[in-house]
């Protein structure tokens, strides 16, 4: 039987430190006016009541880390031959992310599936993966931008979680979703929680009937092709978009990457970092030719992988928790919400 | 008629000859408008003025260069205008500028704290009700009262230029600027009273919680040059990709110095900005910098040009010779 | 063979030797450093891999030697860019990596007992290369070989040293043309589509593999349906910008299709089920 166990707030503190005596332990905190990761501070106050502005994601997926080192040199045996030298840095720092709303550690599910493919899995992510564990915070309250009622998740979605905490009064119901995560309520910081798993499952009710109802989007992935040579329907959905990267940098789903080499002098490294396929550079060609030369081209492409490729790539998943950190943070709000329902009602009419 | 109903009908006549007019309707809820894209006389029916109304629509004119457009405008995004004019980078006979007078535009940063302190948050608001005093928004069943002052954009606070320097077609009596108010720069002020290390300290702190998502940069009406950015280039390859202080503080540095002269101050970067970055400061800075040296001010005369877009032999505040 | 383990990792490989082609195309015959690991290494006609000037980037080429001739690995090289133009300073002796193989390769075992035309363009020849030598390495496979191979003019053939030995085999037919008359040209003058439609080949029992610039394989494409082809008989390779090459950076996606891995290779019939996004 999966233990269940309760931790009052007050204890919270002793818990986390105990837990950053082990490891790196990312929090919510708040910061300019929002709320950010940051690794566990005594002296800062962590908050779970909102949704953070940007997800955990940077705790798995780095915006930039380094793939290798190379070096150029001489072989020592003979002067006028090169060497060329590789080395791989892959490094993972045991972390527990701790407090982050379900929507952030679902977006993993989505890289999963990409990042550790049986042909070419990546060893890089699945180093960091293997050493992240996700104590995640459900929610109690939701906001007017959550949808993740939409694309099969809800405010309590374990998927992703290592060990998930539901707000009650006094404190937090801890349950273990996951082998990895088991282990953590062994803590003797944590008390019995059986008496109290019906007032955390009042509490998850009350949020998943608080959001609104999800329109029928079964029919996204074929509308949205069906939409694809429309130009003016995706001049009409991108007019406002201004092609920075804020929604793909903010997104828990979004894992699209660009591999960069930087030199100084007969070393270097070559690095990934973080890419958005709403730039323009994204797909230019050296030759200058671009297939998706203009912003209707790219919001096209942002909304299709989302909503169609690859759900049909992979058993219906949507790439997107429907955290609505994207309407939120978008400078024009342009919201995905909506496209998608315009690309299901053009199809039917 | 309303004022807002006159445009409209202003609107909807040009219409016709137009490729669009842009301006600004509803948003995904109560605290938020969108800019609004009018083909058809439905779309105008859309069109709404209000303290809401915060976005800077000029950002969308340069690629709609060769064909024709309306633009609605503040006063602040009149100037943008007037500086793409300057530049040559749209062209005068293929816009044309409807205004209002504009009492001023809210920063929803500053409504979202008042929210907090009141222990609600913005993405429960259910009302939203105001006058040109106050501001009242009801959300997760609390109705919080804020003073027009208190959360008015910093810009609004000192505002020479409340009605379109520039306009095809104006509805409404101008109205008179108010005396700027010192809370308005209260930025810069905090930012001069720092010593040159806290100063380098707190832009540090800031761009160690950047992004790099450049929503700053594409906010922007005068970065045309955003597809070819040197931020992103190999060549010229004056920024790596890597994900350091030093990175995002040498972009932030350039785009400043690149708006020298232009920059009209519509804090668009700063609002864009998702983690709350204040980089609109850097840009103030070299814009005092430029009005002590040439006694200049971006997007007021259409005929004017930048002063690093030209030089004289002999400038005014800069003695070279004769030290 | 790429690193099962770290599929981003090139193999250090030496240049053996260079050719330049054209003005603007270098061809790169290279071994990797470590012996065993050339000799385990397998690919497949059509298969592509990423070549690391180090310290610049990578990009993307189709290994255009067959792999019955493993002396070396072949790569021709168009210069158009950053990681291109620091190839091309590269000569014999220097070192380069190498992340092969990738991409999908081209169905040579269906192609057993057909007949094959092949139409290549300018560069569009070197994907053309492999399986053109792997056939003839396996002659008796394949019925009727015949290349179509067309350039702007002589200077800009590519394997220039390799063609008299192709046009001089009595077992397949070589075509040869270029746009324009020049002087000392002995082969046919004119643009490839129409030398095509004079070549007039079946298409019962026949495929067709076409590479080269865009308007060349647009009219190409129309020759061939012009002559009874089927879009499943029609193979060509696409290009796309590419990082990762192993399908997860997200960026060289046609709709579903990431040309990285569900490529290079497709036929035309794929293509027409794929949104219009080249």
């Amino acid at each position: 039987m999966a233990a269940v166990k309760y931790i009052a707030s007050e204890k919270l503190p002793e818990w986390l430190k105990a837990l950053a005596s082990e490891r790196r332990v990312l929090v919510p905190v708040e910061e300019g006016g929002g709320v950010v990761f940051r690794p566990f501070d005594p002296a800062r106050q962590p908050v779970f009541g909102s949704d953070a502005t940007a997800p955990p994601k940077a705790a798995v997926f780095p915006a930039c880390q380094e793939l290798f080192r190379y070096e150029n040199g001489k072989d020592p045996e003979d002067a006028g031959k090169p060497t060329l030298n590789i080395i791989p840095t892959i490094e993972a720092t045991p972390t527990v992310v701790f407090g982050a709303k379900p929507c952030g550690a679902r977006g993993f599910l989505i890289f999963d599936r990409v990042y550790q493919g049986k042909k070419f899995p990546d060893p890089y992510y699945t180093a960091a993966r293997d050493a992240t564990v996700f104590i995640t915070m459900a929610c109690a309250t939701v906001e007017n931008t959550c949808f993740c009622n939409w694309v099969g998740s809800g405010p309590a979605d374990t998927a992703g979680s290592d060990v998930l905490l539901t707000p009650i009064a006094g404190g937090y119901l801890v349950e273990a979703v996951s082998d990895k995560g088991a282990p953590f309520l062994d803590s003797p910081l944590l008390t019995d929680g059986a008496a109290k798993t019906a007032e955390a499952e009042a509490v998850r009710t009350k949020a998943r009937e608080s959001l609104a109802p999800a329109p029928d989007i079964a029919d996204a992935p074929a509308a949205l092709l069906a939409a694809f040579d429309d130009m003016d329907f995706w001049r009409d959905q991108s007019d406002k978009c201004i092609s920075c990267g804020a929604c793909t940098y903010l997104c828990p789903t979004c894992y699209c990457f660009t591999i960069t080499d930087e030199t100084a002098g007969n070393a270097g490294r070559r690095m990934r970092s973080w890419d958005a396929c709403m730039h323009f550079q994204f797909t230019l060609e050296a030759s200058g030719h671009n297939p998706r030369p203009t912003k209707a081209h790219r919001l096209r492409n942002r909304v299709g992988h989302k909503f169609s490729y690859y759900p049909t790539l992979h058993e219906g998943l949507i790439a997107c928790c429907g955290c609505g950190r994207c309407v939120k943070s978008c400078p024009v709000s342009v919201d995905i919400r909506e496209i998608v329902q315009n690309a299901v009602a053009r199809a039917k009419a | 008629m309303s004022r807002l109903e006159e445009l409209k009908t202003r609107i909807k006549e040009a219409l016709p000859g137009l490729e669009c007019v842009i301006g600004w309707q509803k948003g995904y809820d109560l605290l938020h408008h969108t800019p609004l894209f009018m083909r058809s006389e439905a779309d105008v029916d859309k069109l709404e003025w209000s303290p809401l109304n915060v976005h800077n629509p000029a950002v969308y004119l340069p690629p709609f260069r060769g064909k024709k457009v309306g633009v609605v405008v503040k006063g602040c995004d009149s100037r943008s205008v007037v500086e793409l004019l300057q530049e040559k980078l749209v062209n005068r006979d293929e816009i044309v500028i409807f205004g209002l007078p504009c009492d001023g535009v809210v920063d929803l940063s500053k409504v979202k704290a008042k929210l907090a302190t009141a222990g609600v948050t913005a993405g429960q608001v259910e009302a939203v009700s105001h006058n040109d005093k106050t501001i009242v928004v009801t959300a997760g069943g609390k109705a919080v009262s804020m003073q027009m002052t208190d959360v008015a954009a910093d810009k609004c606070l000192r505002c020479q230029f409340p009605n379109a320097v520039l306009a095809d077609a104006y509805v409404g009596d101008p109205i008179a600027p108010s005396a700027p108010s010192p809370a308005a720069d209260a930025d810069l002020t905090a930012l001069d009273a720092m010593s040159v290390p806290e100063r380098m300290a707190f832009w540090r702190y800031h761009m160690d919680r950047c992004i790099r998502c450049y929503a700053c940069r594409n906010a922007c009406p005068m970065c045309v040059c955003r597809d070819h950015c040197i931020a992103q280039s190999r060549e010229p390859h004056w920024l790596s990709q890597d994900d350091t202080v030093t990175e995002k503080l040498m972009f932030q540095v350039v785009h400043a110095m690149h708006l020298a002269g232009r920059c009209t101050e519509c804090g668009e970067c700063q609002r864009a900005c998702p983690m709350d970055i204040p980089v609109l400061a850097l840009k103030k800075h070299l814009n005092r910098t430029i009005h002590d040296l040439f006694n200049y001010q971006a997007g007021v005369d259409p005929a004017a040009i930048p002063p690093l877009l030209q030089f004289k032999v002999e400038e005014d505040n800069i003695k070279e010779r004769g030290w | 063979m790429t690193d099962p383990f770290n599929p981003y990792l090139p193999e250090v490989a030496t240049i053996l030797e260079t050719v330049q082609e054209t003005h603007n195309i270098k061809t790169f015959r290279v071994r990797f450093d470590d012996e065993a690991k050339m000799a385990a290494f397998k690919f497949e006609p059509g298969q592509v891999g990423q070549l690391s000037a180090p310290g610049i980037g990578e990009s993307t080429f189709v290994i255009n030697s067959p792999p019955s001739r493993m002396d070396y690995l072949q790569f021709s090289v168009m210069r158009a860019g950053e990681v291109t133009s620091q190839l091309h300073n590269l000569n014999a002796g220097d070192k380069i990596g190498v992340r092969a193989p990738l991409g999908n390769a081209f169905p040579y075992a269906s192609m057993k007992g057909k007949d094959v035309v092949f139409v290549g363009g300018g560069i569009g020849m070197a994907p053309l290369r492999t399986l053109f030598l792997y056939m003839l390495d396996n002659r008796a496979d394949y019925g009727k070989i015949r290349l179509l191979y067309g350039a702007r003019s002589p200077l800009d053939m590519a394997f220039s040293a390799e063609l008299p030995e192709w046009l001089s085999r009595k077992d397949i037919e070589t075509t040869l043309t270029i746009d324009r008359e020049a002087d000392g040209w002995e082969h046919k003058v004119g643009l490839i589509p129409n030398v095509l439609l004079e070549m007039a080949p079946k298409a019962d029992n026949c495929v067709a593999i076409t590479c080269g610039p865009p308007i060349m394989i647009k009219f190409t494409l129309e020759a061939l349906k012009k002559l009874g082809f089927q879009d499943d008989q029609i193979y060509t390779t696409l290009e796309k910008r590419m990082k990762c090459g192993i399908g997860i950076c997200g960026r060289c996606n046609i709709g579903t299709s990431y040309v990285c891995v569900d490529g290079p290779v497709y036929t035309y019939a794929q293509l027409k089920a794929l949104p219009n996004e080249l």
